[in-house]
């Protein structure tokens, strides 16, 4: 980056270009036993917010700080811009990392963390005050340059661990849950902000989360990771309509998942009913498909394909959420819109539920 | 972070709440306070008093107020030599604890099996267990003309006479930083283990070496334990008496050398009161200003 003239008129930094990140076959395992990452790849395009979404172990952190250089794959090729960085150490990566926990300096002020990427790569002191200011209005900040990470609130903060990632410029920003320590008004405003920002600086993230709901309001993209491998790649939609896996379908939203045998094309309950399900020809033996609350019915019991008594009732404000307890033992969900012949039922009544074809998702495994 | 806290809580509840905790227990300090008086701040005015009389008020009832004991000490170039070898012995053991042990402290800190922090602990400790005395005739073992490294040496060829390694302040510094580094590693692993690793994980992704991160993350936030155990150590030895006298002979005197001579062949208390009350001056003022500049060095952090 060559000193560029001090000029006041300048528009904020804009970044330079994002870049792809590639992920083919990586691998980790920790003392030597734990296989935290399974081979795992992934083509993330330039300018993508991309989230890596699942439970506390599944290996999404691990993903993240293998691609941030803090730790190395066992296995596998990690190409960022179409430059293999597998080998390259943290400090060359350029990448803008935000952590958890946000990891501000405590011994410095806002604008020595925000100037301390700057700092590292020997620009001149002019430029890197320029830079700062230009960082900290773009987060809001503008002002609290002299204060201490302790004399901050936990929004402010994670600003502050915002605009020290984006002052370098970086081709991809990494982001480990940054929202995870926010209580849930604040969250959601810094939702709209990192979504508005990254759509503003173009840069491709890659975001760590456990929150299905965030991952699915932020991303343009999903990877789904379970114990060490990922399950499925997908666009939010694609993920919530028709994930591919039961643990997929489990882990984002609620579903109802009803198991039977697979016969000629159609499943099989317990009964030797046939459950509505789209026509899966090929498929023998034992299966399942899901169904959203939402896309589940509840009507008098003779027409029902399961019967069952309701068990609960959770009124959701324009919906009720019903917990059925069917006859065979199962328990399913209907989420019900209020309307004309949808008055709220009680709790102890007799009802059948049904579900059309097409809104059932055939499940893999 | 402790602003944070207090901010939540509301200020009137937050000092009620601190008044009640220290009455329920306030009483739990007597017996610490009740021997810190009799056997600190008692035998210190004595000794500050001692200090300025012409004899011990306890035989000779006909003593007067005098300032010949200070007097005695600047007229003679002994005594300011002393003070001047006490305080360099002091300083050069800081630093070299300072540099053995900051290393070990931080392996200490950062060890993630709980295996390797029990062993480098046992290792800092184990050697406290034996005895000062033991542990200072070890060294002389060690470093006498005819001890090991000596003997090792000219057998070797590497050279012909032994090579004066104790019986002068190198063997006292060396068996000195020996003795009171665990004191060192045991403040500063503390103090480490508290600064969050993951400002090193993005100090690094910003840009930093691995010796840039620790240069500019660790070491600084690690400041309060370097001050806390440079003091430590300083106070140990310059205070130390066993050591110097063993592995110092003839060539090393301390103040502390010299206030026992005073007391135990001389039989002047008054004097052995003016050279402890300098001592105890000199180094306050040197703890006090080393304290300023740390604090300085480390911003807001050291307070």
């Amino acid at each position: 980056m060559p000193p560029s003239p001090v000029n006041p008129l300048n528009p904020p930094a804009v970044l330079p270009g994002s870049a792809s990140v590639r992920l083919q076959g990586l691998s980790k395992s920790f003392a030597g036993t734990i296989k935290a990452l399974d081979r795992v790849s992934l083509d993330i395009g330039a300018g993508e917010f991309f989230a890596l979404l699942g439970p506390s172990g599944c290996g999404k952190t691990t993903t993240l700080r293998l691609v941030a250089g803090f730790e190395t794959p066992d296995e596998g090729r990690i190409v960022v811009g179409g430059r293999d960085v597998t080998e390259m150490p943290v400090h060359r990566r350029d990448m803008g990392v935000i952590f958890q926990s946000y990891a501000l300096f405590p011994h410095r002020t806002v604008a020595e963390n925000v100037g301390f990427g700057l700092r590292m790569r020997k620009i001149p002191r002019q430029e890197i005050d320029r830079r700062v200011s230009a960082a900290l209005a773009q987060v809001a900040l503008t002002g609290l340059e002299g204060r201490r990470p302790a004399q901050l609130s936990g929004g402010q903060q994670q600003r502050v661990a915002l605009a020290r990632a984006i002052v370098i410029e970086p081709p991809v920003l990494l982001c480990d849950e940054p929202l995870g320590a926010l209580d849930r008004r604040l969250r959601q405003q810094m939702q709209f902000e990192l979504k508005q920002l990254q759509k503003q600086l173009g840069v491709t993230l890659l975001f760590v989360t456990h929150d299905q709901e965030e991952a699915l309001a932020l991303s343009d993209r999903i990877a789904v990771m379970n114990a060490g491998r990922i399950e499925q790649v997908g666009a939010p939609a694609e993920i919530y309509e028709r994930p591919r896996t039961r643990f997929v379908a489990d882990f984002v939203g609620e579903i109802n998942i009803v198991d039977g045998t697979w016969s000629g094309g159609r499943l099989l309950a317990a009964d030797g009913r046939a459950m509505p399900a789209p026509p899966a020809a090929g498929r023998d033996g034992p299966g399942a498909i899901a169904i959203r609350p939402e896309r589940t019915m509840m009507t008098a019991p003779p027409a029902g394909l399961l019967s069952g008594r309701i068990v609960t009732t959770n009124y959701l404000g324009g919906q009720t959420l019903y917990r059925i307890a069917v006859d065979s033992g199962a328990s399913i969900l209907v989420k019900d819109g209020r309307g004309e012949g949808n008055s709220v039922r009680a709790i102890g009544e007799r009802v059948g539920v049904l579900w059309r074809a097409e809104d059932a998702v055939v499940l893999e495994a | 972070m402790a602003s944070n806290t207090a901010g939540r809580v509301s200020p009137v509840s937050a000092q009620t709440r601190r008044g009640r905790k220290a009455t329920a227990v306030g009483w739990l300090i007597w017996p610490a306070l009740l021997l810190f008086a009799l056997f600190f701040l008692l035998p210190l005015g004595v000794l500050g008093v001692m200090a300025f009389l012409s004899g011990n008020p306890v035989n000779a009832p006909a003593v007067h107020f005098t300032l010949r004991h200070f007097q005695r000490f600047f007229a003679d170039d002994l005594y300011p030599e002393a003070l001047w070898a006490t305080l360099r012995i002091g300083f050069l053991t800081t630093l070299a604890a300072l540099l053995l042990g900051y290393p070990l402290a931080h392996l200490m800190a950062r060890a993630h099996s709980r295996i390797a922090h029990a062993l480098l602990l046992m290792a800092v400790i184990a050697p406290m267990l034996t005895g000062i005395v033991v542990r200072t005739f070890a060294w002389m073992t060690l470093l006498q003309d005819r001890g090991v490294i000596n003997t090792t040496l000219v057998a070797l060829g590497v050279t012909e006479r032994p090579l004066k390694l104790m019986y002068n302040e190198f063997g006292t510094i060396v068996a000195l930083t020996h003795i009171y580094v665990p004191f060192m590693v045991l403040t500063l692993a503390g103090v480490i283990g508290r600064v969050d690793e993951r400002l090193e994980d993005a100090a690094r992704s910003l840009g930093a070496t691995r010796w840039q991160a620790f240069r500019e993350v660790t070491l600084p936030l690690s400041l309060p334990g370097i001050l806390a155990g440079s003091l430590l150590v300083f106070a140990l030895s310059i205070s130390a008496y066993v050591t110097p006298v063993l592995m110092g002979g003839t060539d090393v005197l301390t103040l502390p050398m010299l206030i026992y001579q005073q007391v135990s062949s001389s039989f002047n208390p008054n004097f052995a009161g003016a050279l402890g009350l300098i001592l105890l001056a000199v180094s306050l003022t040197l703890v006090i200003a080393y304290n300023k500049v740390l604090a300085g060095l480390a911003g807001e952090e050291v307070s």
